[in-house]
């Protein structure tokens, strides 16, 4: 992993240097082997600090969105990210010219979660990538483990492993993966085969849970508007009170607001605090869309027309059947 | 001081569920959090912290204050007369006993929000002492012994095979007396190894911060660039101020419909851009560097300030559950102790 985390610190610190981006935004690694957040560069000095780790998932783009203040800002883009930065091309929240893109190809990043709790009753001190394999340091020395076992859900359910969008690659691409339809819609297939009052029960049990934090909502690359509906206090257009209803009320109106645009980087399900299957929602909408329009994935051209963007005369009347 | 063969437990919660709401930690979908003891609940008395702390029974995060309807005459319901039934709180890990005295200084010091104090005095706490503290663990740093909880009512330890129940107060005695046919009495082998357990426990910290002078330090550094660099990852979500055993900001809010209303109190996030949006438009925190200041200055320095106590009781929410990682514990160990009383 090193050799990934030195290229990405010559590039940053290259194009700072040559003043070519004011500003690069990327990976560090914080106290725990765990945590690899977010970094702001604005000095080639400090490029050093950037890591490629398998703990590298946050999504930068969005912070895009806060960089006025910045004539151009670099940022480094894995696959998911990169289809983050078409979102706000095509939804005219960016400009192209203002942001040089380094890709950098991803193998999937690990769930520390799944990671713990191969190890129990131990503490794991340090993980590193090596190949396929993943390097893990718990008390009692090193022990190897395979990477794909330990992904995020989201990683192994990822079609887009290398970026869709980028300026320059940091490193040569990943072979892609080959995720079947079936597994990458099993969930909500599952999902669908319960009856209606069950499958209400279920997400009642899980938005139960729900504490209205809106960090679903605030990473998501598609809920970019300016001010957003929920946030306006004149007109109240969603109740403060923490009720079932209000709940409801945010996640299906943010669900058919992203219908269409969501590309699946899964965020919102990765940092829901509360553990909501949020993925789930967006999957199925998009797993409707692609039978009700023909198959469309989001985020890879920003010039295309989304599903419910355009009108054709062939498409299915919903409103008319009964 | 009795004890209970864990085997034996759920007569206990049988028991006090008979005559209380009894809450305990219980899993849904891999989720810990306090829910009502029923038969057959998936009881997680294992999980480090619930996802919500226990706040929540003290201070819901909404709740009716009053009802309201204009006739001829003006009538009101007045909702805080009414909170507090019998409670119990099964299974509070140490640090979360100790954020109920945090919580108790701002609710139960003069003005008394009466309807906080009818709920925290009809409940009973009975805490769960820790034994092994995770790394994202720093209570160490405000005095919380993980294998002890002062402020509860009853302290139960996990010796293995059996729980002990130490009575910490009147209540605490009478839960005890109501419970006697299903404990047994605990002999001073037992007391042994209650004393194992919390000394193992506290041998368990991996990390190790120390807040001392740290407030004194804080006082000139209102304007400090520190916050201009710590701000930009916030994404302004409400996810550390919710999950937090000590965050008590609320806002008040009419639902009003015709003739007749309701007035609700919820908790609210100072992360939240329109936290301090003033009714003409003016909002005194513009951006989310003012917004993340806030939140800490009050933790680490308002608070302490003002009632000689840190308002974090290091139970290391925040630090797993930011999206972002950005934490409080990275803020005490950035700005870092000095000398100083606090």
């Amino acid at each position: 992993m090193r050799e990934y985390s030195e290229k990405m610190q010559k590039i940053a610190s290259d194009a700072l240097e040559k003043k070519e981006v004011s500003l690069v935004i990327g990976w560090r690694k914080k106290d725990f082997w765990w945590q690899s957040p977010v970094a702001f560069v604005d000095d080639a000095a400090q490029a050093r600090q950037l890591v490629w780790d398998p703990f590298t998932v946050n999504n930068p783009i969005k912070y895009l969105l806060d960089q006025d203040c910045h004539e151009k800002t670099g940022v480094f883009v894995k696959g998911c990210d990169s289809r983050g930065i078409n979102r706000l091309l095509q939804d005219r929240r960016l400009e192209r010219d203002r942001v040089v893109l380094y890709g950098v190809p991803c193998d999937g990043k690990v769930d520390a979660a799944k990671l713990k709790k191969a190890f129990p009753g131990q503490k794991i001190k340090q993980v590193a990538a090596a190949g396929d394999q993943l390097s893990v340091t718990v008390d009692g020395g090193d022990e190897s483990v395979p990477a794909k076992e330990y992904l995020l859900d989201k990683c192994q359910s990822c079609r887009y492993p290398n970026p869709v969008v980028y300026d320059r690659l940091a490193w040569e691409e990943v072979a892609p993966r080959q995720v079947s339809e079936e597994s990458r819609f099993s969930r909500v297939a599952d999902l669908e085969q319960i009856d209606v009052d069950e499958r209400f029960a279920y997400w009642s049990r899980q938005f139960e849970r729900c504490i209205r934090c809106f960090a679903c909502r605030n990473v998501c690359p598609a809920c970019n508007c300016v001010t957003c509906i929920f946030d306006q206090a004149e007109p109240r257009w969603l109740g403060k009170a923490s009720d079932m209803g209000d709940t409801l009320n945010y996640q299906m109106i943010r669900a058919f607001h992203v219908a269409g645009r969501c590309f699946e980087c899964g965020e919102c399900e990765r940092i829901c605090p509360a553990g909501i299957p949020l993925l789930d929602l967006h999957r199925k909408i998009i797993k409707d869309l692609n039978g009700y329009y023909g198959e469309y994935d989001a985020g890879l051209n920003p010039e295309d027309n989304p599903p419910l963007g355009i009108y054709r005369g062939e498409d299915p009347a919903g409103f008319d059947e009964s | 001081m009795k004890k209970v063969a864990k085997a034996n437990l759920v007569e206990v919660w049988r028991k006090l569920s008979a005559g209380a709401k009894l809450y305990i930690p219980v899993d849904t979908d891999g989720v810990a959090n306090f829910l009502s003891w029923q038969e057959g609940v998936a009881v997680d008395l294992e999980t480090l912290n619930t996802f919500v702390p226990p706040k929540k029974f003290f201070y819901p995060q909404t709740e009716t204050i009053l009802r309201y309807e204009i006739g001829d005459e003006l009538k009101i319901e007045d909702f805080a007369c009414q909170a507090g039934e019998n409670t119990i709180i099964f299974g509070v890990r140490p640090c979360d006993v100790s954020s109920m005295a945090l919580m108790d200084r701002v609710y139960l010091e003069d003005p008394v929000d009466e309807a906080y104090r009818r709920r925290r005095e009809s409940t009973t706490v009975i805490a769960l002492g820790c034994k092994d503290p995770d790394e994202t663990c720093f209570c160490q740093a405000f005095d919380v012994d993980l294998g002890k909880a002062p402020g509860a009512d009853i302290l139960a330890t996990d010796t293995g095979e059996e729980i002990v129940l130490n009575a910490q107060s009147a209540k605490g005695e009478e839960l005890l007396t109501l419970l006697d046919g299903l404990l047994i009495e605990a002999t001073s082998g037992d007391e042994n190894k209650v004393r194992d357990a919390q000394d193992k426990a506290k041998s368990g910290y991996e990390t190790v911060v120390s807040v001392q002078g740290l407030m004194e330090k804080l006082d000139g550094m209102f304007e400090d660039p520190y916050w201009e660099k710590l701000y930009k990852r916030c994404i302004a979500c409400g996810t550390c101020t919710f999950v937090c055993p000590t965050c008590h900001c609320f806002d008040v809010q009419e639902y009003p419909t015709g003739n007749r209303g309701e007035r609700i109190r919820c908790w609210d996030a100072c992360m939240f851009s329109d936290f301090t949006q003033m009714a003409g438009g003016h909002n005194p925190r513009p951006t989310q560097k003012e917004r993340v200041r806030q939140r800490f200055m009050h933790k680490l320095n308002y608070y302490p300030h003002q009632h000689g106590e840190y308002a974090c009781v290091g139970c290391g929410r925040c630090v797993r559950k930011c999206p972002v990682n950005l934490d409080i514990l990275e803020v005490i160990k950035e700005i870092g102790g000095g000398a100083g009383g606090l």
